[in-house]
């Protein structure tokens, strides 16, 4: 039995124990774990997407290329969320650790965790990537910051009417008593 | 360097700080205190606004100081915890809704994962029955008997400092959408829990400058912005110089004009920022095309009410002046413009608060004469009904392939959905005006996920939270975004405007936001017009 078929066995038993690991970092997990409604659970639907599709990607060993979409399809919410970067990441990992356990515990396939170096080496191509685009994520949420202020939404509490303004430059020109 | 095991792993990401909390999540809820840090609060309210509005007639706004809510020390007033039970004891007098929300829940759960706030953080405080519970184990402590005898084992606790910085964390992680209360049961009204919550946080002057400055403008110059009379009339102006460059046609909007037959109110967003500004061509292009005899007014400039968001005395204020404005002209009827919370204010509160406005006449359409009689006591008409009456009786001509760069969906904004069932006539204009696709079931109409960012919290400095919020809707926008190529999300609501915009900026490049009216005002022929090729209609830069 190689390696290949290992994970086609596998596959649904490994990507649901890293979606269940990646949604445990949430305080009230068993909501995200259990609604399978994409659209009702954002945060569970998508990371269980992305995962069950990255995880194809890992095991072809494609390029980092390839990744980025369902990468991205985790970061963009991680990356907002109150994380820090490194938190935002890990489960990423975790799946590396989930296939080497569950491949352990079966006897006939024992053997194949020695071979583990070419997919390994790949999710770590994948955790590179992914601190990339954390790193673009973040950079978007203050561009977005940004074009909100150059707007002028930002007008609504830093105003003040024109008359205030000039009323301002007027008293600000006459010199205090103290200072002549 | 051994490869960490995946316990290991877990207990850097699992078992670190909590979110919003910062906080190992493995206690009861009451004992895990909150932790403010820049991104996750808004900016408290300035000294001056909170003085400015304190020395008002009708308001309250006591404590004003410069404080910080990342500090420990919140300057409270010595006996702030008399202030607030007593404020709660008197509200649990006045508003019985309040009682009865504290007493019947029974805490089952249905209102629990529909929160925006909860889906995007995962934070259980930000389930609606949580949120509620921060007050109501204050109330069962001072205000039962089961509270006061059991203590913590009925679910009691007192009030302390920390339990009021939670309330300040909470009250200001909701947007009153009233989402959760489609799903309870006994129809509590979460967003009146949160109402309550700021309502006693103002007692001892605790409150953010996003909201406090708008309120504080709306009072003085009769709008968010502050705008003067003759900055508002300027900027109206400056619109229909715009409509005359893009089509020929000249409009001249009438200002404060007494006798006019309807009173047209819209939020101030709509004259002054992007992507609103379009929106209020589409309503001068409008009105233009039907002949319609109404005016605007540079003092009743706002439609929105962030009273609303304040407390019930400065909604009541500011919802007066648009009927005193209606009456001064003498109009007999106000057509109000694509504004959310306005909506709310209008059909759930205006008449217990300043009706039955009956110095006005029951709204009747001058060019169809169709009678509103769902409006017989505000006679205030939302502009889509108005607009939809018109085109059930053909009166605009309609040339829907001016909008044939648009592929839109539409967000039901909350208010108007929620608060006063207005979910078919937008999409009525819709099918007359663009080609548009529903989002998925379970994120429209009455189950509309919010912006993200109302009741005053669409402030940049919690752009991170917002974003949060903002997920749910955002991810039924992908969606449509994706399978059907939609580029525009259109609304009916003017903070929907300006936070759609940078949720989609974020989550969803490439898609656009717009109100209903600037749909409409693309594809309205207007008679004796010279418009050209206009390939992103009223958007066109000429």
């Amino acid at each position: 039995m190689d390696l290949a078929e290992a994970f086609r066995n596998y596959k649904d038993k490994i990507v649901d124990q890293w979606v269940d690991y990646t949604l445990s970092t949430y305080q009230a997990s068993s909501f995200f774990k259990k609604e399978r409604d994409m659209f009702a659970n954002p945060v569970g639907g998508n990371i269980r997407e992305a995962l069950k599709k990255l995880f194809s990607l890992l095991v072809k060993g494609a390029g980092t290329e390839q990744m980025i979409p369902p990468l991205e399809q985790i970061l963009k919410i991680r990356s907002i969320q109150e994380f820090s970067p490194s938190q935002a990441v890990a489960p990423l990992n975790a799946v590396k650790h989930i296939t080497r356990e569950i491949l352990a515990a079966d006897k006939e396939r024992r053997h194949l965790v020695s071979e583990l170096y070419d997919f390994e080496f790949a999710v770590d191509l994948a955790i590179l990537a992914a601190f990339d685009i954390y790193m673009q994520c973040r950079e978007r949420l203050y561009q977005t910051r940004i074009q909100e202020i150059k707007t002028g939404t930002h007008i609504l509490t830093d105003s003040r009417c024109p008359s205030s303004l000039q009323k301002n430059k007027v008293q600000d020109s006459i010199p205090k008593v103290e200072s002549i | 360097m051994a490869v960490p095991k995946l316990e290991q792993l877990s207990k850097s990401v699992v078992q670190g700080p909590s979110l919003a909390t910062g906080a190992i999540p493995t206690r009861d809820w009451m004992d895990i205190p909150v932790h403010f840090k820049e991104g996750n609060y808004a900016y408290p309210a300035k000294k001056e606004k909170v003085e400015y509005l304190d020395s008002q007639k009708g308001l309250s706004f006591p404590n004003a100081r410069i404080w910080s809510p990342e500090d420990d020390d919140w300057k409270l007033p010595e006996d702030w915890k008399e202030i607030i039970l007593n404020g709660l004891k008197e509200r649990l007098g006045k508003f019985r809704s309040l009682k009865i929300f504290m007493d019947c829940c029974v805490r089952c759960g249905a209102c629990a994962d529909k929160c925006h706030f909860f889906l995007g953080t995962g934070d259980p405080k930000n389930m609606p029955v949580m949120r509620a519970e921060l007050l109501r184990s204050i109330y069962r402590n001072d205000f039962t008997l089961a509270g006061k005898l059991l203590g913590r084992m009925a679910g009691a606790r007192e009030m302390t400092v920390g339990v009021l910085k939670e309330w300040f964390m909470y009250a200001y992680q909701c947007t009153e959408c009233r989402r959760c209360s489609v799903f309870c049961p006994y129809g509590i009204d979460t967003a009146e829990i949160t109402i309550i919550l700021r309502e006693l946080l103002h007692l001892v002057g605790v409150g953010i400058n996003w909201i406090l400055e708008p309120v504080s403008n709306s009072n003085r110059t009769g709008n968010h912005m502050g705008l003067q009379p003759h900055t508002y009339k300027d900027n109206v102006e400056f619109l229909a110089d715009d409509i005359e460059n893009l089509t020929g046609v000249r409009i001249n909007p009438p200002f404060n004009k007494k006798g006019a037959e309807v009173l047209f109110i819209t939020p101030s967003a709509d004259v002054f920022a992007e992507p609103g500004l379009y929106t209020a061509m589409g309503y001068l292009i409008l009105f233009e095309a039907i002949g319609l005899d109404y005016t605007w007014s540079t003092y009743a400039s706002e439609g929105g009410n962030f009273g609303l968001f304040t407390n019930n005395e400065s909604m009541k204020k500011l919802n007066a002046k648009m009927y005193a404005e209606a009456k001064r002209l003498g109009v007999k009827w106000i057509l109000g413009g694509e504004c959310g919370h306005m909506w709310r204010v209008l059909h759930q509160y205006m008449d217990t608060m300043n009706g039955p406005a009956d110095f006005l006449e029951v709204p009747k359409s001058p060019i169809t004469g169709t009678v509103f009689d769902n409006t017989a006591s505000t006679k205030m008409v939302h502009i889509s009904e108005f607009t939809a009456d018109l085109i059930k009786h053909g009166k605009l001509k309609l040339d829907k392939s001016r909008n044939s760069h648009v592929k839109a969906t539409f967000h039901d904004s909350c208010n108007p959905a929620r608060a006063m069932g207005l979910l078919d006539e937008p999409r009525y204009i819709l099918d007359h005006v663009v080609d548009w696709v529903e989002m998925p079931e379970n994120t429209i109409r009455e189950q509309t996920f919010c912006c993200g960012s109302g009741t005053g919290l669409n402030t940049d400095e919690i752009m991170e939270l917002r974003m949060r919020s903002g997920l749910p809707r955002a991810n039924a926008v992908k969606y449509v975004h994706e399978k059907h190529d939609v580029n525009m999300l259109s609304c009916v609501c003017a903070i929907d405007r300006a936070t759609l915009t940078s949720l989609m900026d974020y989550w969803n490049p490439g898609v656009r936001v717009c109100g209903i009216s600037e749909l409409v005002g693309n594809a309205l022929v207007l008679e004796g017009e010279t418009r050209g090729e206009l390939d992103d209609g009223l958007r066109t830069l000429l």
